[in-house]
């Protein structure tokens, strides 16, 4: 199988693609495949060409921590839950490109931190609304044991039409994580919506891409009408 | 104190940084990576905590029993009792930060059994108990890094400790982003970077926990404590790129485990130990599945599908995801995999390492689990002690660094980016991968320090790894990886060796550390193993004057 991968050294250097060739086994995912690739053997290119070790970012390796977000065959998702035997014959890796590369695949994410820092985006302390029914009190729970499940893995923003490079809209990670602190806090919730007006509810234009790449199936969308609504009351 | 550096930021390191910025000191929280991608995400079963409306019977003096039984009663009182007896204040204080526990119907922590403990008394949170932990810390943490009380130090890995005269003034850091080695000053250094997993290769934890901080602050003259005790967990998932955590809260839930004979089910825990055989302590379980030599299961498909979905979601997506396995309609098939270290820095009761001003906590420091951990206990610890550290921390006065002890730090910042500058210039024609020699030491380990161990195999393991430590300095390494994979062999390679060697010296048979040449407990090893380095010998000592219980 042919492998295509969008190299770069360093943050300040060209890019280029390299192409390997890979064999591929059972129900291996791409983590696995890039893994094969750097370690299997001595790392050559598809014409035998030696060359350097290809660099990207893991540690769960289960789908939980979002470090191995990447673009494969055009579709951000994580590497180590894509798996070969649902891709073409050749694959295509190349970085987020949202992010600034810091080396392959390794891209820097702290724009993310760093918005939700500058929007003091942190429950402080749980402070509930009261809510009507026990029913309504369970599903809004759920909903927000999903919202903080969110990896910050940034894949939501890679697929975002409305997502440039972060510094007026913040994307959907930022929706719901607005949601949670202020739900889990009612006395933060007016301070919040006024952040969320400014840095999404005004100019997302309801793609929703967000919610078909999100690995943790945040129902993005169920965020965005409650904080909706709350800026409507 | 006025500053800190907290070197890790999952659960641990950040409840330490949060509660020294309360307390009004500044903190560096560094880290290569944001608290999202620390192993803490992947604890999923829950966090211990005898709450005020408790089961009838439970008390935290059971609470208490059960750890210290749990750990082969080689974990000191005084700590343990720290530990149980603050688990409900830590309980409060998770909640009151916005965690989302799982509730009953009363809006109160539900609480689920776990193995080895006498009643239902873990908290958790669905099956990502630690997730929603981490979402809640960042949280905390991002308020005082607003407040400008705790910066953060991204791409950053630990290169090394500036000691002088056996006191802690800062660390080396090597910075990803821009290749360079840096010093950092601070009062205190406090050390949560977490297991020593990359020992093993492919475990059920991250593959960034690896154990180099730990053992380069061996090689730097930090005590090490009980590295022999290594939890298998006795039910994980095998598939090709790791081992996956089958938490316990599917045995917890009734899952049963069994293996098929005649074409027929044996339910051998049950059989052996009764009807809760399957909720047995790790050790035993995982001593068990092993004694089968054959595939074992465990059965969770008899549950209705919609309180699957409920209770254990996290679980059946894995299994679906990764083997094509449905755990609604067909058992999983589990083996044992090395899942957490009870041992690692000696730590006294403040979580204070034999340098003065360097602090360990969370699971690279030894204290509260013994010969084994309870499940649901790792997370207490990991709060517990980060809030522990910090109290020590803020109490404590500053000692002012002077500026001849600066001199010496200079040289070996010098001499650290002189060696690094030589290897990264070894360039991409230098053939050998540092990562070879991380797979044969996984291999060696497996094989020689697993689940039952013996005098020879540990002899054999030790021989192995004294060979890679004489020829991992000689090599000329593949310069096209991260620098830090290079610099950090030795380190790993050391540690490596030191778990070997007080495995070998423990010569009975207690909680995770079974031998078959001494296979019963001894009252002469009652007490915990501490290892130290000296100019290469690497010597081991019993503490039975208890030094690290007070």
């Amino acid at each position: 199988m042919k492998v295509k991968i969008l190299r770069q050294v360093t943050p300040f250097s060209e890019s280029y693609w390299e192409t390997f060739r890979a064999e591929v086994t059972g129900n291996m995912s791409v983590a696995e495949l890039l893994d094969h690739l750097n370690y299997h053997d001595d790392i050559v290119d598809e014409n035998g060409r030696k060359t350097t070790r290809i660099g990207w970012e893991c540690s769960c390796l289960q789908g939980v921590c979002g470090a191995c977000a990447m673009v494969i065959n055009g579709v951000p998702a994580l590497a180590c839950e894509t798996f070969v035997k649902d891709l073409k014959e050749e694959i295509t890796i190349r970085p987020l490109q949202k992010f600034p590369v810091i080396h392959d695949l390794v891209v820097d994410r702290s724009i993310i931190q760093e918005n939700l820092k500058k929007t003091d985006i942190y429950i402080g302390e749980y402070k509930p609304a009261e809510k009507k029914s026990t029913t309504e009190a369970l599903k809004e729970h759920d909903h927000q044991y999903t919202a903080a499940k969110c990896l910050k893995c940034g894949l939501c923003l890679e697929i975002c039409p409305n997502y440039v490079n972060g510094k007026t809209f913040f994307g959907a990670v930022f929706a719901n994580d607005c949601y949670l602190v202020s739900t889990r806090n009612r006395e933060k919730a007016s301070e919040i919506r006024k952040y969320y007006g400014e840095h999404f509810g005004n100019t997302c234009s309801k793609a929703l891409s967000c919610v078909d790449v999100c690995p943790m199936k945040i129902p993005t969308l169920a965020s965005i009408a409650k904080m909706n609504r709350k800026i409507l009351t | 104190m006025k500053s800190a550096i907290v070197i890790g930021s999952g659960i641990s390191g950040m409840t330490c940084a949060v509660k020294l910025a309360e307390a009004g000191v500044e903190v560096e929280l560094v880290s290569p990576f944001p608290s999202e991608r620390s192993q803490s995400v992947m604890a999923a079963g829950g966090i211990n905590a005898v709450l005020s409306d408790h089961e009838d019977g439970d008390s935290v003096a059971c609470h208490i029993e059960d750890t210290r039984r749990g750990g082969r009663y080689l974990a000191g009182e005084t700590a343990v009792a720290g530990l149980c007896g603050h688990a409900e204040e830590i309980i409060r204080y998770l909640e009151g930060i916005g965690t989302v526990f799982s509730v009953d119907e009363n809006g109160l922590p539900a609480r689920r059994a776990f193995g080895g403990q006498s009643y239902r008394r873990t908290c958790y949170c669905g099956s990502a108990t630690g997730k929603q932990i981490v979402s809640a810390l960042v949280m905390e943490t991002r308020k005082y890094e607003g407040a400008g009380l705790i910066r953060r130090r991204l791409w950053s890995c630990f290169h090394s400790a500036l000691i002088l005269d056996g006191r802690c003034c800062g660390v080396l850091l090597f910075d990803e982003s821009t290749r360079k080695i840096e010093a950092a000053y601070a009062d205190a250094v406090v050390i949560a970077t977490g297991g020593q997993n990359a020992l093993f290769g492919k475990t059920t934890g991250s593959t960034q926990c690896d154990g180099y901080t730990v053992g380069k602050l061996f090689l730097q003259g930090a005590e090490l404590k009980n590295l022999e005790f290594i939890q298998y967990h006795p039910t994980a998932l095998y598939t090709g790129q790791k081992k996956m955590l089958i938490s316990e809260a599917v045995r917890g839930e009734g899952g049963r485990l069994f293996y098929i004979e005649n074409g027929k089910r044996v339910y051998f825990m049950e059989e052996k130990y009764g009807p809760q055989g399957n909720l047995m302590t790790r050790d035993i379980v995982s001593r068990e599945i092993e004694r089968t030599g054959r595939q074992v299961f465990l059965d969770i498909s008899f549950l209705d599908s919609r309180q699957i979905d409920r209770r254990l979601p996290e679980v059946r997506d894995l299994c679906k995801k990764y083997r094509n396995l449905d755990i609604a309609a067909e058992p999983i098939p589990v083996e044992p995999s090395v899942h957490f270290f009870m041992g690692g820095l000696a730590v006294h009761l403040n979580h204070e390492t034999n340098i003065k001003n360097l602090f360990a906590i969370g699971e690279c420091a030894s204290m509260y689990h013994g010969a084994n951990r309870l499940g649901g206990n790792s997370l207490l610890a990991a709060v517990y002690s980060g809030m522990i550290a910090a109290k020590e921390i803020a109490a404590r006065p500053s000692e002012k660094t002077l500026p001849e002890e600066q001199t010496d730090f200079v040289r070996q910042l010098e001499s650290a980016n002189e060696q690094l500058k030589k290897a990264l210039e070894a360039g991409v024609e230098s053939p050998f991968p540092v990562m070879y020699i991380r797979e044969m030491l996984a291999e060696t380990m497996n094989r020689d320090l697993g689940i039952v161990r013996d005098e020879a195999s540990l002899d054999a393991g030790i021989s192995d790894v004294d060979y890679y430590l004489s020829a991992a300095d000689k090599i000329t390494y593949d310069s096209s990886v991260m620098p830090y994979e290079i610099y950090s062999l030795k380190g790993i390679l050391s540690l490596a060796k030191a778990v070997l060697v007080c495995a070998k010296e423990r010569r009975e048979s207690r909680g995770a550390h079974f031998r078959s040449d001494f296979p019963e407990a001894d009252d002469d090893f009652g007490c915990a193993t501490i290892i130290s380095y000296d100019q290469g010998a690497y010597r081991v000592r019993f503490d039975k004057e208890r030094a690290y219980e007070s």
